[in-house]
């Protein structure tokens, strides 16, 4: 990708992401026999938040929530620029982290017990993304976005199993059930974010619609130069992950864990392993 | 640009319990369920005061739950619409006189929409949101204060209002004329 096109599509992230946020709430109704918000909803929601009298706990916490924002955005740059996979999973990583320090630094136990959960969610999700790059890596040869997008090799056919173990930590990465403990709304209501309100909360709001663009980028990666597979790819993991929220309830955090430590994990091991032996 | 607008077009909901009998709230959890989907309308059921725009109160408010009221009325932030779902939470209902209520929720916070009915029914409070929501539109964004404490607030606290100092103060008046 060009370096225009590459920033030009870095800043209309948050519109790609408010999208598919909106058609992710009308497939969600629609899967529960309702008709759904207007698709345009997120949008709406955003300017009402940016219209709030605006309450902050202290500084340090609002600045926080804006860095979660300026981080994922940062990282999904390095991402469409063409940069390494690792240091975008890395600067993807150090957003999450300034949630969490943003999270533990207010009083509410809501928003404590919920940093920690998503400290937990790091654990379990981030080993399977760095093992998938290693696995991006093992059959294209490059770290780098831009090499990646320009091969003639097809990384899904050389890694079936590393792509379904990434499937299935994808309701992790995006706050889904069965895997939203960190947000659980009905629990600890939105967790880290909880404290955010009005403009603040809108930078955490708008970071989860990049944090949309994020995921399933990674996807479409796994098609590696054709477009068109990886179009394909998007859209079934895009349905595939709604039908997974849709369909399961929330298991607890040791549950999630071990499922991504001893199944997830595992399943990309075998995979590299075999490729490994195929190879020699 | 004019902001006001899109307030109509997202109202997120907090739904509050004084003490009720569950019947309101049941039947608000049905607009909210796919029968009458009230998330068409971009409603959610948000559970969060700092990120909600429209209160809804069921119940009597009993003495346990009066400063539970206050502070989640005082965490929202303006501009915000109070609607008091059901008998209760207009006058006391069937509760009313009793000996642990307060007989209605405009005792303590200002209300702007009133939904009869024990139990209102889920038509009658979409009415009662509906109608809210042409309230919430013309609001002004200034802060707004409990019952207790309009008036003198900034006498007593000085003119640098701070949310906390207004809900401790607004807690310690409602103990004020205590009879029990
Ligand atoms: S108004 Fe009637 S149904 Fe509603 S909470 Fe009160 S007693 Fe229950």
């Amino acid at each position: 990708m060009s370096k225009e096109l590459s920033v030009v599509l870095t800043l209309l992230s948050p519109f790609i992401g408010g999208l598919v946020y909106g058609f992710e709430r009308i497939v969600r109704a629609r899967m529960q026999n309702r008709q759904g918000p207007p698709i345009l909803q997120p949008f709406y929601d955003f300017f009402k938040l940016m219209d709030k009298r605006s309450i902050m706990i202290h500084s340090f916490h609002a600045f926080m929530g804006i860095m979660y924002l300026i981080g994922t955005w940062f990282s999904l740059y390095v991402l469409l620029s063409g940069g390494d996979i690792l240091i975008a999973i890395f600067f993807h990583v150090l957003s999450l982290a300034f949630l969490v320090i943003g999270g533990f630094s207010v009083r509410s136990p809501y928003s404590v017990v919920g940093a920690m959960r998503e400290l937990i969610h790091m654990l379990a999700y981030e080993p399977v993304f760095v093992l998938a790059a290693v696995g991006l890596y093992l059959v294209t040869g490059t770290f780098q976005v831009s090499e990646l997008l320009k091969t003639d090799t097809v990384p899904i056919l050389t890694l079936p199993l590393v792509f379904i173990a990434f499937l299935l930590s994808l309701p992790a990465v995006l706050k889904k059930s069965p895997f939203d403990i960190a947000e659980a709304h009905q629990e600890i209501i939105g967790g880290p974010e909880i404290e955010y309100s009005g403009k603040f909360y809108e930078a955490v709001y708008t970071a989860k619609w990049i944090e949309y663009v994020y995921a399933f980028f990674f996807v479409f990666l796994f098609a590696g130069g054709n477009y068109f597979l990886g179009a394909v790819l998007v859209v079934l993991s895009f349905f595939i992950v709604n039908l997974i929220d849709n369909a399961t309830a929330r298991v607890n955090f040791r549950q999630m864990v071990s499922f991504h430590w001893y199944i997830l994990i595992p399943l990309v091991v075998v995979n590299l392993m075999l490729l490994a032996l195929w190879r020699a | 640009m004019n902001l006001k607008k899109y307030r109509k077009k997202s109202p997120w909901i907090l739904h509050y319990n004084t003490g009720s009998c569950n019947g309101c709230d049941v039947e608000i959890l049905a607009c909210l369920a796919p029968k009458y989907d009230l998330e068409r309308f971009g409603v959610l059921n948000r559970g969060n005061p700092k990120q909600s725009d429209i209160l809804l109160v069921t119940g009597p408010v009993t003495k346990r739950a009066r400063e539970r009221l206050i502070r989640l009325y005082m965490e929202m932030p303006e501009p915000k619409v109070v609607v008091a779902v059901g008998a209760c939470a207009c006058t006391g209902g069937v509760f009313r006189g009793m000996y642990n209520v307060e007989n209605g929720v405009d005792k303590f916070i200002p209300v702007d929409v009133y939904v009869p009915g024990c139990a209102a029914r889920p038509e009658n409070i979409i009415d009662g949101v509906v109608r809210a929501l042409e309230i919430l539109e013309e609001k002004k964004k200034d802060l707004q204060l409990t019952r207790k404490c309009v008036g003198d607030i900034e006498y007593v606290l000085g003119k640098q209002l701070n949310r906390r100092k207004i809900v401790a103060e607004g807690i310690r008046r409602c103990y004020e004329d205590r009879r029990d």
